[in-house]
């Protein structure tokens, strides 16, 4: 169990009811629905209070002609017992409803009663990983409506053979409260916002289509001029080099990833099965096998909640507890579990803060938030001058897993094929398919130039969908299969 | 209140506001659901929830709101925010509500969309489901390997209204009750292949008995074991039905008119041609009782009918809502697939293989994706190889790609076996001269 704490600087958050309070929630009510929660004999029980606001702005033929405004508001109850779950959430937040929810809830248990909390207290002060200079909530729609015209512009003047451009600019506010049967009460304000690009080009009949996506925990500050320009430049290169591209070989080959979004390999091959229920369960390839060397002695992987301003940073999970980094694997050895409260109580270890929940309307699991390599001891002119025949892999759009099998795979939308140490040929639109352990017995080069990807990712698990983040340095894979037809 | 009447109050708050027309849509929605691992309660979820969308015309211009917190001060702010919002937009000609014309002329037959015993079930029945899926997924041969089961139950009970200010009312009340199980099993080598079968439907009775779910889920994981990666190579693929809708979902995507309109479609300037081969002929068909899909009017109030899609490998029709439509000077259809019918063929799956020989039946699906642009595909899959006709050893982690307008056109069978649990209702479908990446 390894767990280091980074604190980023800045003022911190206050905790105890502050933001809740406008929605007529008491810590009185609180503690009445943690009592109703235990009436039945369940040995944990929280409460999860949110409120997410949604704003979506949408350019499409030149015009800013759309706009999404949405809110969040509900409460869910958890009760549990070992590793035992009732759940029940409501959108109304008056102390009947509550309590019907709890009660729902705790029907999981069946015995006496416990007691609710003598007394809530608020814990320790949280870290502020996501210090906001200009908050969405003081932002009006006609300070955002110039940077999409402009983008639009821009990202036509940029190559004659742009003929559609979409864009896409969301941002939220909002607040989440997590009160335990511990008496401790957490309160969070999770910002995010995200911005994408999507390029349709046409050249002599033929189209290709690309974009290039932004995303932080962060305000309206996060949009800089240089970050705005590597958007529209980013998407118009990502769209225009398909023209040039074709379809790789079928077959194994050694596989070059390189620094940044290719952090999706271990997102896929080692992340989702280093979830610790898989593991209480049984069901992951990674059972049974912490401290058993899985990788070269020079592979270090973190999953890092503590990077600020990354759309996978958290100040605290969703069950209330500290989150920071945790080591999944340290010189090549499997390490640490990423665990929620119902899998560090089973395995008698911390929890890491990584019980994550899409909202109020799901019960928290174990989830990823920024996973990524450290750096190695290998150059990337090194790595790449060491294939002879193999494709490098440069942007992706999305992978999936097979946790037990630990088959996994991810969808690379930009490449080269690699030919003599050089890269050659553009590759576009091939699947790679690979097994999560024998994947990483092959990562045989790690270079020095980690990137964490800005991109906006979202994982999906159990019909719930977090933001996450993801990186890597750039990583030589001897031998996966690549999903061509070309030759 | 009755839904209708919130939804009404809803979309006459928009227009006091500002909103020269609207639309509401709310919903209400009673969801329980009931996961059984190992012998015993995992987990139970039980809520009631509700939601209110609405979607603005102001000023020639359009902003939509989608919320939770139906407090009346809270929703007449946000509301008056919302209408504020709109305002700030570019106009948009081309953002009106439908025609009323298109309003009119709903079937006039029952859909059965609401099993009227839905109220008749207890909590105990859903364990005892989820309890007697586990007893029989460890009683199949060769269960002795099988590391762990997680049996699941959950129904839903829903109601959703729909008012638009120009003349459309609607309401809808549906059910749905799902069984299922997952299924771990070991590997020798160190794997632990998992598989899954699931049944169910609008209504109780399209639930199959919960053994034959839990049987099917662990033979699927047991034939798991000993899976290889195949070499790569071009063969005939055959798509098992409960895989299939992974690859009609990237056909039918780019038939939508949003798609068209923003020439991201290589389905563009194909009406009328061939798509596929004769063998392709779906229809939409929004009128089976008891369907997934089903409905008398669409997300717009549009009156449902059927439509041919592909007809003898020709495409016949796009998927066209308003908006869209009215940009590309189309007509509308609907703008999202409701269920599919498909001509079955006259074979079962049995023998289609055994016709087959040799090749690959997909039994599903990992990653990958299809370029809705150019019709490019590359995606990860498991299933078995076929030999002589048969299926032979399971085969993972490969891939197969190629291009949806070619693939088509070398659809070369369909099953007579449509899959019953998802509304695409996909058959069994072969395809020859397929490029496989493995070894």
């Amino acid at each position: 169990m390894t767990t280091t704490e980074r604190t980023a600087a800045g003022g911190g958050q206050t905790e105890g009811i502050g933001y809740f309070a406008r929605f007529g929630v008491t810590e009185r009510m609180i503690a009445e629905t943690l009592a109703a929660a235990l009436s039945r004999g369940g040995e944990h029980a929280d409460v999860f209070f949110q409120h997410r606001v949604g704003a979506d702005l949408g350019l499409e033929d030149g015009a800013v002609n759309r706009a999404h405004a949405s809110v969040e508001l509900g409460v869910g109850v958890r009760v549990v017992r070992g590793d035992q779950t009732g759940y029940g959430y409501t959108e109304d937040l008056s102390l009947p409803a509550l309590l019907a929810c709890a009660r729902t809830a705790a029907a999981v248990a069946d015995g006496p009663a416990r007691p609710g909390p003598a007394a809530l207290h608020v814990g320790g002060r949280l870290p502020d990983r996501y210090p906001l200079a200009r908050p969405w909530e003081d932002v009006r729609p006609e300070e955002k409506l110039p940077i999409l015209a402009a983008l639009n512009e821009k990202a036509f003047a940029a190559d004659p053979r742009v003929r559609k451009v979409n864009l896409y600019l969301r941002d939220e506010a909002g607040a989440i409260l997590v009160a335990g049967s511990d008496g401790r009460i957490v309160e969070d304000r999770q910002p995010m916002t995200l911005l994408y690009l999507s390029v349709l080009a046409e050249d002599g009949g033929r189209r290709e289509q690309n974009g290039y996506n932004v995303a932080g925990r962060a305000g309206f500050e996060f949009y800089t001029p240089d970050r705005l320009d590597r958007v529209v430049r980013e998407a118009v290169a990502r769209t225009a080099i398909l023209f040039e591209a074709g379809s790789p070989p079928a077959g194994e080959m050694p596989v070059v990833l390189a620094a940044g979004s290719s952090g999706i390999l271990l997102h896929e091959a080692i992340g989702h099965g280093m979830e610790a229920d898989f593991n209480r369960k049984g069901v992951s390839i990674y059972a049974d096998r912490i401290g058993k060397r899985i990788a070269q002695p020079f592979v270090h992987i973190v999953d890092d909640a503590a990077n600020a301003g990354a759309r996978g940073a958290i100040n605290v999970d969703d069950e209330g507890n500290a989150a920071g980094t945790t080591r999944l694997v340290e010189g090549g050895v499997l390490a640490t579990y990423l665990h929620d409260a119902i899998s560090a109580r089973h395995y008698g270890v911390q929890p890491t803060g990584n019980g994550r929940r899409e909202s109020y309307r799901h019960p928290p699991l174990p989830r990823m938030r920024s996973t990524y390599m450290l750096p190695g001891p290998h150059r990337t002119e090194e790595i790449i001058r060491s294939v002879k025949r193999g494709i490098y892999c440069q942007n992706f759009s999305n992978g999936q897993v097979n946790i037990g099998a630990g088959d996994f795979t991810f969808y690379v939308k930009n490449g080269f094929l690699i030919e003599d140490g050089k890269l050659t040929r553009p590759v576009k639109d091939v699947n790679i398919i690979g097994n999560g352990p024998q994947a990483l017995e092959r990562v045989d080069m790690v270079s020095d130039d980690l990137a964490i990807d800005e991109g906006g990712w979202t994982c999906g698990k159990d019909g719930q969908s977090v933001p996450v983040s993801q990186g890597l340095p750039t990583v030589r894979v001897s031998s996966m299969t690549v999903g061509g037809r070309g030759s | 209140m009755d839904l209708l009447e919130i939804t009404r109050r809803a979309a006459a708050l928009a227009q006091r506001k500002g909103a020269a027309e609207a639309a509401a849509a709310s919903y209400r929605a009673r969801h329980v659901e009931v996961s059984w691992r190992d012998g015993r309660l995992e987990k139970v979820t039980e809520a009631t929830t509700r939601g209110l969308g609405l979607d603005l015309y102001v000023d020639g211009r359009f902003a939509s709101v989608s919320t939770s917190d139906l407090r009346e001060d809270a929703l007449d702010r946000f509301v008056e925010d919302a209408v504020a919002l709109a305002r700030t937009l570019a106009p948009d000609p081309h953002r009106r509500l439908p025609e009323p014309a298109l309003y009119a002329g709903q079937a006039k037959v029952d859909l059965e969309l609401a099993d009227p015993s839905y109220e008749a079930l207890d909590a105990h029945a859903r364990l005892r489901a989820a309890e007697a899926i586990e007893a029989a997924a460890r009683g199949v041969p060769g269960a002795q390997v099988i590391l762990s089961v997680t049996a699941s139950a959950s129904d839903t009970r829903g109601e959703s209204a729909l008012v638009q200010s120009n003349g459309f009312e609607g309401t809808r009340t549906g059910t749905d009750f799902w069984i299922g199980a997952e299924v771990t099993v070991k590997d020798p080598d160190g794997r632990r292949p998992e598989e899954y079968a699931a049944s169910g439907g609008r209504h109780r009775s399209a639930m199959e008995p919960p053994e034959s779910v839990g049987r099917r889920a662990a033979e699927r994981a047991l034939a798991r074991i000993g899976s290889v990666k195949g070499g790569s190579a071009a063969m005939t693929m055959a798509i098992d039905a409960r895989a299939a809708g992974r690859i009609v979902g990237a056909l039918f995507g780019p038939l939508a008119a949003a798609s068209l309109q923003q020439k991201r479609s290589f389905l563009e300037g194909k009406l009328g041609e061939p798509v596929g081969s004769a063998l392709l002929d779906v229809k939409d068909d929004p009128l089976l009782p008891r369907g997934l899909g089903s409905r008398l009017y669409d997300a717009e109030g549009l009156a449902a009918r059927a439509f041919p899609i592909f007809e003898g490998g020709r495409l016949r029709s796009y998927y066209v809502d308003t908006y869209y439509g009215r940009k590309l000077g189309m007509a509308p259809t609907t703008a999202r697939t409701s269920n599919l019918t498909w001509s079955p063929g006259a074979r079962s799956q049995a023998e289609l293989l055994a016709s087959m020989g040799e090749g690959v039946i997909v039994t599903g699906f990992l990653g990958g994706n299809s370029n809705g642009t150019t019709g490019d595909f590359s995606l990860g899959v498991r299933g078995f190889r076929v030999r002589g006709g048969r299926i032979a050893e399971p085969v993972g982690e490969m891939n197969v790609s190629g291009n949806h307008l070619q693939l088509w056109k070398r659809l070369a069978a369909v099953g007579n076996d449509p899959y019953p649990y998802s509304a695409m209702r996909t058959p069994t479908l072969v395809f020859e001269g397929v490029q496989f990446a493995g070894t």
